[in-house]
């Protein structure tokens, strides 16, 4: 799998908020709503979508620096939480289980969501 | 703070023997190639789905049990808050409908009394191998008062009308309580967090 390039913010972010409806990738499930969620620069670590199983068990991972931050997850439209994994839960597609899409910070309770990781309409 | 951009938050549970398929009624397309090992791996613990019921959006909060079915015994913790039930059975399956039974003892015991419910037989794909009729599930159903819908999350068939029902039947009963309410609570919810003040009154 190719490293994501970074994506352009102009067409994507306006008033430093998603300007577009956030979609699933793969089967179209509504994710968040246009201005409904902050966007930041952070670098993050997330597993790939797609894993390479003949590397046997080992978790490849990829370094993510640009995310929607969502402070409410009752923001989200349709959104999957995985059970807990060393203070975070993983995001998923609500419909269709693919991601992680992004994580969810447990102390926080705040939410972020990969850009690359999601189709913007 | 933001503002609130739904009218109403419901938590909902699925409860039933193993092998079910809750998680895949939770998850319409899961097993499609779409399924990444890497999410399937940890599990899922809840889902967020947002509907539109009589002009009020409503957001949806499912719980899939964990696997705590196994030991039969869910614990309270799991059912505190929750105002809906999915009761799932495999119509393949004749134990898993026996268990319904225990299952409702299960839930009079620890969730909230004016919980709704709803019994799903699920798995009505698989008609060469049912070997619980509809009519058996709709008298059950019917003997407890509760709602009935043969679903298969496989086929998507009354997946999306099962949940839709469900909520509509909560929204029949918390008519009148609006999103402030929910707001209300969560403030009591965080009342113990002030206990130093009315520490200080009885000293």
């Amino acid at each position: 799998m190719d490293k994501p390039a970074e994506m352009s913010q102009k067409d994507y972010v306006e008033d430093g908020q998603n300007k577009l409806i956030i979609k699933c990738k793969f089967c179209g499930s509504k994710i968040l709503d246009k201005k409904s969620a902050k966007y930041i620069m952070q670098e993050k670590e997330l597993p790939f979508m797609q894993q390479d199983t003949r590397k046997g068990g080992e978790v490849q991972i990829e370094t993510i620096n640009q995310f929607y931050h969502v402070e409410n997850m009752y923001t989200f439209e349709n959104i999957g939480f995985t059970h807990t994994v060393a203070n975070h839960k993983y995001l998923s597609c609500a419909d269709c289980y693919a991601g992680p899409l992004g994580y969810y910070e447990i102390d926080t309770k705040h939410s972020y969501v990969a850009l690359t990781r999601v189709e913007h309409c | 703070m933001a503002k609130k951009t739904y009218d109403l938050l419901f938590k909902l549970l699925l409860i039933g023997d193993s092998g079910v398929g809750k998680t895949c009624i939770l998850f319409r397309f899961s097993d499609n190639h779409f399924t990444t090992t890497f999410i399937s791996t940890i599990g899922i613990d809840f889902k967020i789905k947002t509907v539109e019921l009589r002009g009020k959006k409503i957001k949806l909060q499912i719980w899939d049990t964990a696997g705590q079915e196994r030991f039969h015994t869910i614990t309270t913790s799991y059912y505190r808050g929750a105002m809906g039930i999915m009761l799932v059975y495999d119509i393949t399956n004749e134990k898993t409908f026996d268990d319904i039974v225990k299952w409702l003892r299960n839930i009079d015991e620890h969730a909230n009394e004016d919980v709704e419910k709803m019994i799903l037989g699920n798995k009505c794909d698989m008609e060469e191998k049912r070997v619980v009729s509809k009519e058996r599930g709709e008298a059950i159903a019917r003997e407890h008062g509760i709602r009935f819908m043969e679903t298969s999350a496989k086929s998507n068939i009354n997946i999306e009308r099962a949940f839709s029902e469900l909520a509509e039947a909560i929204l029949d009963k918390t008519a009148g309580r609006e999103a402030d309410a929910d707001a209300a609570r969560i403030a009591v919810e965080r009342r113990p967090s002030r206990a130093p003040p009315a520490r200080a009154c009885c000293s």
